[in-house]
């Protein structure tokens, strides 16, 4: 894709439009009504949804921040009162790359060492790449279209879905009010994906979406709404499974994901921000009667990450299925987990978490498992298990569990131990270099979840651990 | 924060309490310390999730039921050879100068609000020690309470290769109708290869706030555990804390408890591994019924200097009632990676084959499930090795059964 054709895109309108408002910004300090109403004007919204990110602004000024946890992760950094004025500079700097060898050093590198083929390579470095993750999308679009499936990107559902939009968009998974950041998110959100799948509708390939990040200057507040239907089997990936340049330091996202009756949903991501961010999500999906839910995630990037993708179990005989890895290296602080609340009979969970820690890193397991009065015969399992490489490391574990019904199935169980040196020895003797034998040993620790993952998302899982661990063994 | 005990306390009421326990200036002046700091300390930590707290202590109203200079109580003390175990004034007699050293070096007399109240007003309580080398049999200390506050202190010196089991009964008399407030510190020292067991066995009446911490350091070599049983009061806020300060030192808490009723018990066990080759085992059994809660906190941290760490941890909550609410959270605090760790927490009802399989051999329902709980404590009592103790529990957990 030339530069000419970039000239083209609307994208590059609004960005000369904003650089125009640009002034005005400066002159406010942290986030304004006029703030939220440039970014609706700039996207020609409806007034219904102006007005929830007005009140989402008043929520999220009235909110704490979530500083006083046990163990939580250090926000002291995260000023909101800076974060947005921050959106335009950033929105020239990312209009600056789009070239591949203008990003960061570190960041070219670990492509490279992915090994991602050089037309996805390209795809990551610039609106070009963009173009090309939609060609992908466009072609299976046909297909899906037939069906009634729509996938597109949330501000577009805005303007061509708003009876299902306005029904769905955070209020009944992720009010703005849940929580400061998802308030925050309530009021500058930009972008992300809107997935609707048909009643009945099998949509057999996953639907794999990578965020507009390089075309749209708020790329960091994406908003994802699934509706799958009832019947409907769909399952998501959620691209971010590469490092972004950004000059950005706080990711806050949004995802909303309704499992109708007997509707099965999968939603996975591996998620590798750079390691300035603060990636303070909230995800959560609310379960049918019958209907499954799947979380996949392996966290491996970030400063610190605060996100506990949570599913309500609504419906008699629901299920959710949480499967995490979390990786914290160097001046990392993964702070993660799993929420399920059990609001209705006959409700299975299981929740089965994998940390690794190395390098003075810290992974946190937080959850929490709520079993309802009434939920009688549910069931859940959770399982932790923490493995450490080294004695500046640490690994937590903070599930909590709420019950308030007798006939229920509760189990937590939690190891941590470090790698062992018999199994290490034992690969050694068989041949295996240090670093080798301990790759194998995390590979075999993970593979609940990367067996979990569509092959080439596990290669990637696989190859990011290799990185993180490449050259600090032995 | 509350204030409201505050209100109703004087400097010298606090002094009236230490003058009649015949202490020495530094004793008082801990005390009036504890006294001036109240206005500043928070209520003990509960566990809290966004949106909510588990306990509510501070809805409290300790103004109505703690009187300074009310307290009565009865007091039995069965000591063993070679043991002293002595009230206040004797102690502070006998041992002026260890008491001195060791008063407040466990528990931090102004660790939380509850705790420095403890400190200020306490006039109950017993000194145990046991010198260099003495291994002593059972010390059995029995208290009941005739007041409305009671607030008992004790201190337990175990020297260098010394060994102690003590075994601690707490229950009501009949003296005082309505609300009552009961707290109690434990500060427990286990010198080089020595051992402290302490058990405790709360059966305090079902009108009564119950406030304990117990807490003990191991040194090299040494062993602390605790029993920690759990029956009576109305609300029971309680910690039982070791901290594996010595290398190869050992830790063991182990709980029961059985709510009934709309009691309320919110219990939380914590070890804390300071050193290398330390060993902690937290294993607490439950069973609740009617509209009785429990919250549980476990927590296992293990230092940046422990290495070859081993820390396992359980919690099995029974619920006989819809009604009842189970919340757990068993914490890994983990920084050194030489570790191996574990923690479990399950919660259930009365197993229904097992029920099945039990009525099917003619055992009448009732029967049969009162059975089966009482086999649901078994794997706790098996940890109690003073059989005195575990016959004790046992009973009580037998009699409300089948009330």
């Amino acid at each position: 894709m030339s530069s000419e054709d970039l000239q083209d895109t609307n994208t590059e309108k609004r960005f000369e439009f904003k650089k125009e408002e640009k002034s005005a910004f400066e002159a406010e300090k942290g986030l304004t009504e006029e703030t939220i109403r440039v970014i609706s004007e700039d996207k020609d919204e409806p007034e219904w949804m102006l007005e929830r990110r007005l009140r989402a602004l008043e929520q999220f000024k009235e909110m704490p921040m979530p500083d006083d946890w046990p163990a939580a992760p250090d926000l002291s950094e995260v000023d909101v009162d800076q974060i947005v004025p921050y959106i335009r500079p950033d929105i020239e700097t990312r209009g600056g790359v789009d070239d591949w060898n203008d990003l960061p050093e570190e960041i070219q590198d670990t492509f490279d060492k992915l090994g991602i083929p050089e037309a996805e390579k390209n795809a990551l470095s610039g609106v070009g790449a963009q173009y090309e993750s939609e060609i992908v999308y466009q072609n299976m679009q046909e297909r899906w279209e037939e069906k009634g499936v729509i996938f597109c990107d949330m501000d577009k559902a805005v303007q061509e879905h708003p009876e299902i939009v306005r029904e769905y968009f955070m209020t009944k998974a992720v009010p703005p009010s849940d929580n400061k950041f998802a308030a925050l998110h309530g009021a500058i959100w930009s972008g992300g994906s809107f997935v609707y799948v048909p009643e009945d509708t099998t949509v057999d390939m996953p639907v794999q979406a990578y965020f507009r990040m390089n075309s749209d200057g708020m790329g960091q507040f994406e908003h994802t709404l699934i509706v799958a239907e009832e019947g409907s089997e769909v399952h998501y990936i959620e691209g971010c499974s590469a490092p972004k340049y950004s000059e950005f330091n706080l990711h806050s996202g949004g995802v909303e994901v309704f499992v109708k009756e007997g509707a099965h949903v999968q939603y996975s991501t591996v998620q590798n921000w750079s390691k300035n961010t603060y990636n303070l999500n909230t995800k959560r999906a609310i379960a049918e009667a019958d209907a499954t839910m799947e979380w996949v995630s392996g966290s491996m990037g970030s400063k610190a990450t605060m996100l506990y993708p949570s599913t309500v179990l609504k419906g008699p005989g629901a299920t959710d299925n949480h499967i995490t890895i979390a990786f914290a290296g160097e001046g990392q602080d993964i702070d993660t987990g799993a929420k399920v609340y059990h609001n209705a009979p006959d409700t299975k969970s299981t929740i089965e978490s994998k940390s690794i820690s190395k390098d003075g890193g810290r992974t946190n397991y937080r959850g929490l498992v709520h079993m309802a009065d009434g939920a009688t015969d549910s069931s859940t399992s959770v399982e932790c298990d923490a493995l450490m490489f080294d004695n500046d490391s640490t690994s937590d574990t903070m599930p909590y569990m709420e019950i308030q019904e007798q006939n229920v199935d509760v189990a937590h169980e939690a190891t941590v131990g470090k790698i062992g040196d018999e199994d290490v020895f034992y690969l050694q003797s068989r041949g295996l270099d240090d670093d080798d034998a301990k790759q194998m040993i995390v590979a075999g620790f993970i593979e609940p979840i990367t067996e979990e993952l569509p092959i080439e998302y596990a290669v990637e899982l696989n190859r990011l651990i290799e990185l993180e661990m490449e050259g600090s063994l032995g | 924060m509350s204030t409201q005990v505050h209100a109703n306390l004087t400097e010298e009421q606090v002094t009236e309490i230490s003058d009649q326990l015949g202490e020495p200036e530094w004793l008082l002046e801990t005390r009036l310390e504890a006294l001036d700091a109240l206005g500043d300390l928070d209520m003990p930590e509960v566990i809290r999730t966004p949106g909510r707290d588990w306990t509510n202590l501070d809805a409290l109203d300790y103004e109505s039921f703690v009187d300074p200079l009310e307290f009565a109580q009865e007091k039995d003390r069965v000591d063993a050879e070679g043991v002293d175990v002595l009230a206040w004034t004797e102690a502070l007699e006998a041992h002026g100068d260890l008491i001195e050293e060791q008063f407040g070096a466990v528990v931090d007399p102004q660790r939380d609000y509850l705790t420095a109240l403890s400190t200020a007003l306490f006039s109950a309580g017993t000194v145990v020690y046991v010198p260099e080398g003495v291994v002593a049999d059972e010390v059995t200390i029995r208290t009941r309470m005739n007041s409305r506050a009671l607030f008992n202190y004790t201190l337990v010196v175990a020297e260098d290769n010394a060994s102690v089991t003590i075994l601690e009964r707490q229950s009501t008399g009949d003296d005082v109708a309505g609300e009552r407030y009961y707290s109690g510190v434990v500060e427990a020292t286990a010198g080089e290869n020595a051992s402290v067991q302490y058990g405790t066995l709360q059966d305090l009446s079902e009108e009564t706030y119950n406030y304990q911490v117990k807490r003990g350091h191991a040194g090299r070599y040494g062993t602390v555990n605790w029993i920690e049983g759990n029956l009576g009061s109305r609300l029971t806020k309680t910690a039982v804390e070791t901290r594996l300060v010595g290398e190869s030192s050992e830790s063991k808490i182990v709980g029961a408890f059985f709510g009934h009723g709309d009691q309320h018990f919110d219990l939380a066990s914590r070890v804390w591994h300071e050193n290398e080759h330390t060993t902690a085992d937290l294993v607490t059994r439950g069973v609740l019924d009617d509209s009785a809660r429990s919250v549980y906190e476990g927590v296992q941290n293990v230092g940046r200097e422990a290495w070859d760490t081993n820390s396992y941890q359980r919690e099995n909550t029974l619920m006989l009632s819809d009604d009842s609410e189970a919340d757990a959270s068993p914490k890994l605090i983990i920084n050194n990676h030489d570790t191996e760790a574990s923690h479990s927490a399950t919660v259930g009802q009365v197993d229904k084959e097992d029920l099945f399989y039990m009525t099917s051999r003619s055992v009448p329902p009732q029967q049969a499930t009162n059975m089966l709980v009482e086999g649901f404590f078994v794997p706790v009592l098996e940890e109690i090795e003073v059989e005195e103790f575990r016959e004790d529990l046992e009973g009580r957990v037998a009699e409300r059964l089948r009330q």
